[in-house]
């Protein structure tokens, strides 16, 4: 490998170490890994949204050639034991906690819950034996939305709660909010509807599962964001010791918060492989990714608005309804970070929230990139339909209402300081790159052309990690632990629980090491995903680049301190007076008393400094997130909408954002395009779509759209960066914003284009055919 | 089951794959020539992509016995040796992919469209590789990869 010069690699996109195998065909993703004796699964899914279930027939499939096994959810549960979701458990969920088995028993709960599990010698085999077995349900009314949930006369889907209630009915008030509304000039209500829509990374869920009956040990070969939730997953739902379940993880093809620990097919797989003693594969096909992986927001709120009349938002009044699908885990967990992040970075001083998860016949609610990313697109909306009420420009409106930075910070009236917060900043940046006059000038032409341009402008903040609360022993996201070796040969190795499935972290985290410890980014290697020898760790939350950049930071600053004590005593020199450059310690001042790092690690090794000298070049270090901080900016976009046909061209997207200092620029960007392409998804294709009777209606990519080259514009970036708050780690998280911000941005514009026709929007998903509705129901009114 | 025997990536192989198996199955696991990936297997999303007979097909929607006798490229034999080419050496500089599933699929059909249109333009690149589906990227990394080695072949 060619060694990169630069002066610093923090800071400069470097190319990524992990390209090389990704571009020649070298990659190793689950589906690539083949193991002696390897079986594969397939499952039986039921094809009713809701059915009792009243017998399951695998006789049939097991008599074909070619299958091994095939499980009835019954005697699957008597190879199991029953467990909560690892993921709750591990966020110590104390809500309705509903009872189910990994295959469906007694009765089944959406349209592609699993019923059966078939093992054969391929995947062909375990398909054919699927198609022989016999299923006979009893029809139930499917609990098709969270209305009919809540209803008291819906039929419970969970006999052990009673109802179909993921989340009791909670409120809370933060600030006066009756004086608030009490006071206000005007009183608004809007009802706002967010739509059901999905992760989709390429590659769906899939693992390989390999019990060893001579140790009793299982090794999973998994995708997922962290191998130990996965680890913990399957200790637990099997009935094993923790320190028999490995799990492996090599190359993810995305995530984007699907993958988190072990589902339930997953678990099936694993269990399958202990009764068999043979590797068991499962990996989905796209049908099962889109209807059955999980599907994310499906959220409606009503919300009330006490606002002055010259345009300040003084405060909110939220009741919010999530769909949680059938079996709810993140779904019953995400409104209190909605309650949280309401306020965004605005100085309202009242908000009231109120939230109900309901549980529905549809495949489950999952994280998706920014999962409270719903308030951001309530606010950012309403903002715009305020302000056009009260004959405002919603951009000055923005201005006039963010938080600007102030000497102690203003809070969240949620509690959370927003400190370093550069909203203003980010939206004067927008305007002076864009020129709002030039455009408005440019739309009256076209308008008289019948060409209907908009312009829609969002802002947004991303809790990463988020501001650290005076007195908390750590920030809001726990400590940070990584591993990190000198090995004999001179390279530095990081062994971190971050799972990268796709953000760069064997580049981005040994820039920073590779800086810390003085030596070249080539001689730092990032170990990831062995549940073995990494440490606890997950991939999620717009969290790593703050807290594992500041562990890989510190953790070699603490190595190369250590490997400087062991130099002065090799080289009999006082430590102050040593430092390490280009992969050699040097006595400053002297070019031709540098040792090799490696030479210092070997010496080390050899015992030479007896039991005084603490020679150990490994260590384990931890960092608290330091003063923490939050990433945010505002985008822009200009849409022409087709009054014809309904489509709409983004023309232009602009995107100011500040995720404090910055790693790998290419990196950065590529996330915000990667978020935006999602939330362009979001607005113009995708929706996770269902029949009145629970039947999934976008199984496959012919149904559900998602973006291509076409529909995706160059997007602008600049980068505004934030005044240092850490003597040292300033990086923010930047993964979630883009999927944030984009929609509220996208719907702004739309809205904008479509004003000559009167048009209001509620809502989120707009293709062509609710356009074209949008301007016939204007034309109505009007 | 049927013999076949086809050219891959420069070498003659034989199997016999059952007549239902897909070509990305049979390459996949039969020959071990996992770097072609299946996304959807239902011929929308384009991880599948191989170059056969000097055209970008999809090797999920063709059978392993329809290309008995033809000659097939993978990823792993675009560039010399297994090395990267020049389209994957200007895709490494650009930045061009995340999560690399959607990779291989998405550099052959550009390795096939640039040879036939070495002087095409961003709007014909993004048009070409509008069947081919990345969901990490927003595709602008990955175009300017393709423009950056259109670039380089026109220079030499």
């Amino acid at each position: 490998m060619t060694a990169i010069a630069a002066e610093r690699y923090t800071g400069a996109s470097i190319k990524r170490s992990e390209d090389p195998r990704i571009l020649t065909g070298a990659g190793r993703y689950v589906d690539d890994i083949k193991l002696p004796g390897m079986l594969h699964a397939a499952f039986v899914r039921s094809p009713m949204a809701h059915a009792r279930v009243l017998s399951v027939d695998v006789s049939a499939a097991r008599e074909l050639p070619g299958v091994v096994a095939a499980y009835t959810g019954a005697e699957l549960e008597a190879m199991t034991v029953p467990g909560p979701d690892a993921l709750m458990a591990l966020m110590g969920w104390q809500g309705p906690t509903p009872e189910f088995t990994l295959l469906a028993t007694d009765k089944v709960r959406f349209a592609g819950d699993p019923v059966a599990i078939v093992i054969a010698e391929s995947r062909y085999l375990a398909e054919d034996g699927c198609e022989l077995v016999a299923v006979d349900y009893d029809d139930l009314p499917p609990v098709v939305n969270a209305a009919f949930a809540l209803d008291p006369a819906s039929p419970p889907l969970f006999a052990n709660l009673g109802n179909n209630i993921a989340s009791p009915q909670t409120r809370h008030e933060f600030g006066d909010v009756a004086a608030t509304f009490a006071g206000a000039d005007r009183v608004y209500d809007f009802h706002v509807d967010v739509h059901r829509h999905q992760n989709v990374p390429m590659e769906g869920r899939a693992c390989v599962a390999s019990y060893d009956a001579g140790t009793g040990a299982m090794t999973v070969y998994a995708a997922t964001q962290s191998v130990h939730v996965s680890k913990v997953a399957v200790a637990m739902r099997l009935g094993m010791e923790q320190d028999k379940v490995r799990v492996l993880a090599g190359d993810i093809g995305g995530s984007f918060g699907l993958k988190i620990g072990a589902s339930r097919e997953e678990l099936a797989a694993a269990a399958a492989s202990r009764d068999l003693g043979r590797p068991v594969k499962w990996v989905e096909d796209r049908g099962e990714n889109l209807t059955t992986s999980g599907q994310a927001r499906e959220e409606s709120f009503d919300v009330r608005a006490a606002v002055s009349k010259d345009g300040g938002l003084l405060g909110l009044d939220v009741k919010m309804v999530i769909d949680t699908g059938a079996y709810p885990g993140m779904g019953a967990m995400v409104p209190s970070i909605v309650e949280a992040m309401f306020p965004g970075p605005y100085r309202m001083t009242a908000l009231g929230f109120e939230s109900t998860a309901a549980i529905t016949c549809k495949a489950t609610y999952v994280a998706y990139r920014g999962p409270w990313a719903s308030e951001t697109f309530v606010r950012e909306r309403i903002i715009d339909l305020i302000a056009k009420d009260l004959g405002l420009d919603p951009f000055e409106m923005r201005l006039h209402n963010a938080a600007v930075i102030t000497d102690p910070p203003a809070v969240m009236v949620t509690g959370r300081p927003l400190v370093g917060v550069t909203t203003k900043e980010s939206l004067e940046r927008i305007a002076q790159l864009v020129d709002f006059p030039a455009f408005r000038r440019r739309q009256a032409e076209g308008r008289e052309r019948g060409v209907y341009l908009g312009i829609g402008v969002a802002t947004f903040i991303e809790a990463a990690p988020g501001p650290r609360e005076p007195g908390e022993p750590s920030g809001p996201m726990s400590l940070e632990t990584m591993r990190l070796r000198l090995e004999e040969d001179g390279i530095v190795v990081l062994f971190t629980g971050q799972m990268p499935h796709g953000q760069s972290h064997q580049t981005t985290l040994a820039q920073i090491a590779a800086d810390e410890f003085g030596v070249p980014f080539e001689q730092v290697r990032v170990v990831v995903g062995d549940s073995d020898v990494v440490p606890f760790g997950l991939t999620g939350g717009s969290r790593s680049a703050t807290m594992t950049g500041g562990v890989a930071l510190h953790g070699a600053r603490q190595l190369k301190a250590r490997v400087i004590d062991v130099a002065s005593h090799l080289m009999e020199a006082s430590s102050q007076d040593l430092e390490i450059t280009d992969g050699q310690v040097f006595v400053r001042g002297d070019p031709a008393s540098g040792i090799p790092v490696g030479e210092v690690a070997r010496r080390a090794a050899s015992g030479e400094f007896g039991a005084e000298v603490d020679a150990s070049l490994e260590i384990v270090a931890t960092f608290d997130g330091g003063e923490g901080g939050w990433s945010g900016g505002s985008h822009c976009a200009i849409v022409e909408v087709d009054a014809e046909t309904g489509i709409v061209k983004v023309e232009r997207y602009v995107v100011t954002e500040d995720c404090g200092a910055l790693i790998n620029p290419a990196v950065v960007e590529g996330q915000i395009r990667g978020g935006v392409a999602q939330g362009i998804g979001a607005v113009l294709l995708e929706r996770s779509a269902y029949d009145e009777d629970g039947n999934c209606q976008s199984a496959t990519f012919m149904d559900y759209l998602l973006p291509t080259a076409c529909d995706v514009p160059r997007i602008e970036i600049e980068h505004l960066e934030t005044v240092p708050l850490d003597a040292d780690v300033n990086f923010r998280g930047v993964g979630e914003g883009g999927m944030i911000v984009a929609p509220p941005t996208l719907v702004n514009a739309i809205e904008d284009a479509l004003s000559p026709f009167g048009a209001r929007i509620y809502e989120q998903h707009l293709p062509p055919a609710r356009i074209l509705e949008l301007i016939a129901e204007a034309d109505t009114i009007v | 089951m049927p013999d076949i025997s086809l050219t891959v990536n420069g070498a003659t192989r034989t199997g016999s794959p059952e007549a239902r198996k897909t070509l990305a199955d049979f390459l996949r696991d039969d020959l071990s020539l996992t770097g072609t990936h299946l996304g959807c297997e239902h011929g929308v999303c384009g991880a599948c992509t191989v170059i056969l007979d000097g055209r970008a097909v999809r090797s999920c929607l063709m059978l392993a016995v329809q290309a008995a006798g033809s000659d097939v490229t993978t990823i792993e034999g675009l560039g010399p040796d297994g090395e990267m080419g020049d389209l994957q050496q200007a895709m490494w500089d650009s930045h061009s992919f995340q999560c690399g599933f959607c990779t291989p699929g998405m550099v052959m059909q550009a390795a096939a469209f640039l040879s036939a249109h070495p002087d095409a333009d961003e709007q014909q690149i993004r048009e070409a590789l509008s069947g081919n589906i990345c969901r990490c990227t927003g595709y602008q990394s990955i175009i300017d990869g393709v423009l950056l080695a259109a670039e380089r072949i026109r220079e030499r």
